[in-house]
This record gives C-alpha cells, structure tokens and sequence, in this order.
C-alpha cells in the first residue's frame, strides 16, 4: 500500500498506508486528521481539505480539473502553485513517498 | 469497437412497465426503486421511452460522464430541445463543459465558500430565535413551523432575493413537476403557480433584487461582461429554484428521521456535531430530488446494457441512495454512517449541486439550534407526504419538543 505522510501545520508529521483508490481527504478524515475537513465529502464545494504538495511528486498528480481548479482559488489559505484539494488526489502505486503540508487554515 | 463487436456482448435494457411518476409510486417509491435496481444496471421505461438507473455505480457513471451522457437535454423527463417542451433551460445546469465551466467559474466566484461561511454566525442567531418560538408553542410542524420558516427567512436575505412563502410554494410545485411527464400533477401545479407567474418573472429580473446583494452582484458580473447576458436573471432564477424547495424538503425529512428514531436522536443530543451526519443520511435516505434526466449523445453502453442514441436516462438518485450493492442495511436511518460526499443527493461530477453548503449551513444551524435547546424530539401525529414528480417531500409534519 502506498505510503503518505501529511505535515500537520504544528509541523508533526503522520505516515498513512493508504489503498490505492482511496482519496488523499477521505484517508485523512478517516484517521482524524484533524487539518483536513472536507465538509462537502469530496463534491468540489467546500476546498477544506487543501494541502500543498511537496516538491517532486506534483508532476505524479492527476491533472487540475475544471471545477478543483475553481474552488482551489477559494481555499482560505489562499492558493500557491503546489496547491491542490486531497479530495482530488485518489491514490496510485506512483503516489507511494508522496509527502503533502496540510493547508492552515481551512475555514 | 464496432458496434457489431458490442452487440455480442451486450443485452437490451430490461423493459419495465411502470409508471415511476403514478401516484402509487410517488407516495411510496421505494418498491419501484427496488425493481429498477434488480432489473439490471439499467431498464427501459416504456411507457415513457426513457430509460432508468437505480444503481449507485451506474448512476454515478451517468453524471460523471458528459461526452455520453448530457445534461444540455435537459434534468426533466422531456427533451428541451424539442417541440413541445416550452420550459426555460437552465443555463448552468442544463448544459455541458466547456460551456457550462465558465458559468459555474463565475457563479462560484459570488456564491464561494468563503462568502458562505461568513453568513453564519447570522444563520445561527436566527434559528435560536426560531427555536425559542418552537419551544414556545410545545406543538408544530416540522414542515411549515421549521424547515420552511427558517430557510425562507434566512436564504432569500442571504442573496437578495424576495421569496414569499404562498408564491415561491406554487412556484417550487410548478418547476418541480414540470420536470416530470404531462400527467393530472404536472397539469393542477401548473393552474395553481398561475396568479404567481408574473411574480415571479418580476422577481428574478434586476428590478426584483436586493440592492447590494449578491443577486445584483450578478446582474453587474453581467454588466461588466463576466456572464452572457441573460446568464444573471436565470441564475436568480436557480436561487429561487434550487436553493429553497429542496433544502427545506432535506430539514424536514431529517427532522421526521430524528423524531421517528429516539436512539439516533439520542446520538444527536450527545454529540450535536452530529447533525451534520443526520442531515447528509436523512438525504441518502429520503433523497429530496428523486431523479435527474441526461440524454445519450450516441449508442452507449453501461455495465453491458446497449442503449439508444437520443434518449432520456433517469438517473434515480433516490434509489441509488438505498442501493444494497453501496449500502449495509440501506434502509436504515444510521447518524453514524459514513455519507458525506457518496450519497447522490446532491449528484455528482460536473453539475453537482453548487448550493450544498449553502443547504448544509442552513440544517446545521437549525437541527443544532434545536438539538441543544430541547431534550426530545417526539412525532406528534403520522407525516403526510405530498407527491411531485420530481420530489420526495413532506407536506405535514406534526412534532413535539420535550423539555426535562
């Protein structure tokens, strides 16, 4: 299973195994990782569950599409050129190493 | 693949001969549900020439998959785009990317996250005003005393459009049985939406709107070239639409949930960060809009099932909710379920619904206003529901708050 780690905004970090097919959000929330809300479940409304991602796995992500690439400009944190909505980031073998900051704040 | 090549594998779609839009039916969809969903991944509906997905996965392809399957036909039973349907499309729903992506962008731009979380300490106050009357009265519906006072009084103010209970009822009738077949439904809503319409027509123009709101927002975004024109008055238009018959139809099926379940109510109570959960599993559950139309651009082919070119698919997002292939016990009501964001209550992919956490917003503010001030919620009386076409809602919902 592939292996990600969140950097948490106090700097700690959290090692997930993670089932390919499985979203970066629901992953998350499901182990309460508290930084990721996803109040919307993933439907592209909310951009709570933001976080940057680290340098050397961008390129491995799946493409911005239309409606994350919206919202994305609606993250409270504002948006950076790393920035993505985990709830987007559904997780393949080449995710595996993956290191991602949890955006702060979310709300 | 050549279509030959297809046809060895595939089968025709199952016929059904029922009519999913019989009163029969709309009173108490889920024996349909149930045979739509193990007739196949789809069915035919031949009384209707449509075909029907009751599947969570099917139903989930349908709506993602744009190319095959598209919106610009129109969300009802008929084709828009044909003699006979003189209802006004909607612009940001009733089309396709790339069209529709810029409209959406825009849309989104006024109506984004950040703009709705700011409405809330406002929502709160109101719905403990709302509840204090509640508690007030021991006695009240669910329906008229509580969803429909609370999300007309703080969503109209919220974007700037005026709704008045008697004329935007008849009016959310109209629309939401004009999306269905010609039947006695269609026909009595709209006679009754008939003194209203010139209202309403009024309503949704720049004159009709809040100054300073984000409705005149719109109409300036237009102004300034952001929309097309006529982008601004038809989008106020899916305010008015999309925006109050289904978040109140959401508050009160979750309300009746509660009030018909005292262990998840006591879940509720414990923990009133819950209400959250018991809002998105009592959509899952009583799907506020029961099924959304896409029409086949060319021959296509879902889970083997071959279907025509040029035809209505009803994606029944009520059904797909109560999937057992999706869902444990699906016809539970469960707080602790795991819902959010897989459910199809607010559909998915490219046309999701745009105002859920609006909707979401407003059940939160309410349920939790209640939750915290009131021991128990208890039925006062058996709910009625009133049947459209494209709706499950509730017309009456006898309730009564216990304190202590």
């Amino acid at each position: 299973m592939p292996k990600v780690t969140f950097i948490n905004p106090d700097e700690s970090r959290i090692e997930l195994d993670i089932p390919v097919g499985t979203s970066l959000m629901r992953a998350a929330t499901a182990h309460g990782i508290d930084g990721i809300v996803g109040d919307c479940g993933g439907g592209l409304t909310c951009a709570t569950c933001h976080v940057l991602v680290e340098d050397g796995y961008l390129d491995k992500m799946p493409a911005v599409q239309a409606n994350e690439d919206q919202m994305l400009d609606f993250t409270a944190m504002g948006r950076s050129p790393c920035s993505r909505l985990s709830c987007q980031l559904v997780v393949t073998e080449d995710m595996d190493g993956l290191t991602v900051r949890i955006a702060d704040p979310q709300l | 693949m050549s279509e030959a090549a297809l046809s060895t594998k595939t089968i025709d779609a199952p016929v059904l001969e029922i009519d999913p839009y019989s009163l029969e039916v709309l009173r108490d969809p889920y024996p349909f549900h149930e045979r739509l969903r193990e007739a196949g991944p789809a069915a035919f509906i031949e009384r209707y020439g449509v075909y029907a997905v009751g599947r969570h996965a099917e139903a989930a392809i349908v709506l993602n998959d744009h190319a095959r399957f598209t919106a610009c036909g129109g969300i009802g039973i008929q084709d828009i785009r044909k003699p006979g349907d003189f209802r006004i499309p909607n612009r940001l729903l009733e089309n396709d990317p790339p069209g529709h992506t810029a409209i959406r962008a825009t849309l989104t731009k006024y109506l984004s996250p950040i703009v709705i979380r700011r409405w809330r300490e406002h929502f709160e106050t109101e719905a403990k005003g709302l509840v204090e009357e509640l508690v007030a009265k021991g006695e009240f519906d669910g329906v008229e005393d509580v969803a429909e006072a609370f999300v007309l009084k703080v969503f109209p103010a919220a974007v700037g459009v005026k709704l008045p209970r008697k004329e935007i009822l008849a009016i959310g009738e109209m629309r939401f049985n004009q999306s269905g077949p010609p039947n006695e439904l269609y026909h009595r809503a709209m006679e009754r939406a008939k003194p209203y319409l010139e209202w309403f027509e009024n309503s949704v123009r720049r004159e009709g709107v809040t100054p300073g709101s984000i409705a005149e927002m719109l109409f300036d975004a237009e102004d300034r070239g952001e929309f097309e024109e006529g982008i601004a008055s038809n989008m106020v238009r899916s305010f008015v639409g999309g925006g109050t018959d289904s978040t109140i139809t959401g508050i009160g099926h979750t309300l009746n949930k509660l009030a018909q379940n005292p262990d998840q109510w006591a879940l509720v109570k414990a923990d009133p960060n819950k209400v959250r959960a018991a809002f998105e599993e009592a959509i899952r559950l009583e799907s506020p809009f029961q099924v959304t139309y896409r029409t086949t651009t060319g021959q296509a082919e879902l889970s083997g099932v071959q279907l025509r070119p040029d035809t209505k698919v009803g994606v029944f997002l009520g059904a797909a909710n109560r999937d057992p292939r999706k869902w444990q016990e699906p016809d539970r009501f469960d707080v602790t379920r795991d819902t959010t964001g897989i459910h199809l209550g607010f559909g998915t992919g490219a046309h999701i619904c745009i105002g859920q956490m609006i909707a979401r917003l407003e059940a939160e503010a309410i349920l939790r206003a209640l939750v915290t001030r009131i021991d128990r919620l208890e039925p006062a009386g058996l709910p009625r529901y009133r049947p459209i076409n494209q709706m499950r809602t509730l017309d009456h919902l006898p309730l009564r708050a216990r304190l202590g």
